[in-house]
């Protein structure tokens, strides 16, 4: 048994050190610190009041505090608290603490039901059977490369920083269920290995939401939902965009040819 | 020599305020296990492992280096205590230490505390029986 050093003189010599525990660990650090320290300077530039208007878009007001909920370094309660004192009324921030509440169902139903976790919950209502989608991530999704230019931006965010935005997370999902048909757990597994907040239940769960297989329904955007969302942040030209490019009638007829559209 | 309780963190645990200090015995010693063959198993990046070792990095607790059994062997404690969780991963590692000591499982505090048993099935149905106390300082346990 050996006990590890915990003291450093600086970020560069603990990554060097983690790097040498660990050499088959891909990528590099983010620029997303660990620790309660940084937790709490989060915590205390969140504003849940601004989160219920602008949660969707790509530069609202999340609170990016998941990395530290995650491994437990706050507690959802903790989180709650804090943001009922910066608000008059609770109602002000009932989508914020609706959001907690998304985490604590996730880890209670996982808990409940252990096999969700890598099982489909229930048959994909999409059209196609599971057998109709591939195991394997391709490689230009793993790297970034799949020249849909929004994608691309986002991929390139998650490897570099180890987070992106919770729409974002459901355009990827999206994109890789539905757009490139291949399995919500190809890429369920992949964000467990990039996220910095990755957790089974949280992550899991929501790939199968996506996927149909724990909702009504597959989840889909096009292009001008990005561009509304995102525009600010990535390339939401049609020209770099192509298979994005198209209304919701006919990325339905074309992604799920099998299902009738309800209107 | 007498055996001593021991406080087993692992990933998703991770703060000093953690029920777990209450719940074992002052002084109990507080390790975390760096375990070669789970973190290679986790897949995990490198971004997500500089993470976790910085958060430990602020934390009192001794961070070993070696296979979780062995060092559980090794240090022999009277009782384990370890923080819940539901990744698949650390349950296989709770269970392989659950051969040979026993073993107490301490919650994280609260978000709601639901007092009927319900079937997660589908989030607004949870939302519905929680929500009033969902918006309440320690989700209205104090009320």
């Amino acid at each position: 048994m050996l006990t590890l050093k915990n003291q450093f003189s600086d970020r560069e010599e603990l990554v060097a050190y983690v790097r040498s525990l660990a050499p088959w660990a891909e990528g590099r650090q983010s620029i997303i610190l660990g620790g309660r320290q940084q937790a709490e300077i989060k915590l205390h530039t969140l504003d849940p009041i601004a989160y219920a208007t602008t949660r969707n878009y790509g530069d609202g007001s999340v609170s990016r505090l998941s990395p530290y909920i995650h491994h437990g370094v706050l507690s959802l309660n903790e989180v709650r608290n804090h943001a009922l004192i910066l608000c008059k009324q609770p109602e002000q921030i009932t989508k914020f603490i609706q959001e907690l509440a998304w985490r604590d169902f996730w880890q209670r139903a996982l808990s409940q039901n252990p096999e969700w976790a890598w099982k489909d919950i229930e048959p994909y209502k999409t059209g196609f059977n599971a057998e109709a989608y591939a195991d394997l991530l391709p490689e230009d999704i793993a790297q970034g490369r799949t020249t849909v230019g929004c994608i691309d931006a986002f991929i390139l965010e998650l490897l570099q920083t180890g987070y992106i935005h919770n729409h974002a997370r459901m355009y990827l999902a999206s994109y890789i269920i539905h757009f490139r048909r291949i399995k919500w757990q190809a890429g369920a597994r992949w964000f467990l290995q990039h996220l910095l907040d990755g957790d089974v239940a949280s992550n899991n769960l929501s790939w199968q939401w996506v996927a149909s297989t724990y909702s009504n329904k597959p989840y889909i955007f096009n292009l001008e939902n990005v561009d509304k969302y995102f525009g600010k942040q990535v390339d939401t030209t049609a020209k770099h965009n192509r298979v994005l490019d198209a209304s919701y009638e006919e990325l339905h007829l074309q992604l799920f040819p099998n299902v009738r559209l309800k209107v | 020599m007498t055996k001593q309780p021991l406080i087993l963190l692992h990933e998703e645990s991770l703060r000093n305020s953690h029920p777990i200090f209450l719940f074992a015995p002052k002084e109990t010693q507080v390790i975390y296990v760096w375990d070669d063959e789970y973190v290679l198993r986790s897949g995990y990046s490198l971004k997500r492992l500089i993470f976790i070792y910085e958060t430990l990095c602020e934390m009192k607790v001794d961070i070993l280096r070696g296979s979780t059994r062995d060092i559980l062997q090794e240090i022999s404690p009277s009782v384990v205590y370890i923080p819940t969780t539901n990744n698949g991963h650390l349950l296989e590692m709770i269970r392989s230490v659950e051969k040979f000591f026993p073993v107490e499982m301490v919650e994280d505090e609260p978000f709601v505390n639901l007092k009927k048993t319900m079937h997660y099935k589908r989030f607004f149905q949870y939302w519905s029986k929680v929500e009033k106390a969902a918006s309440l300082q320690q989700g209205g346990q104090n009320a």
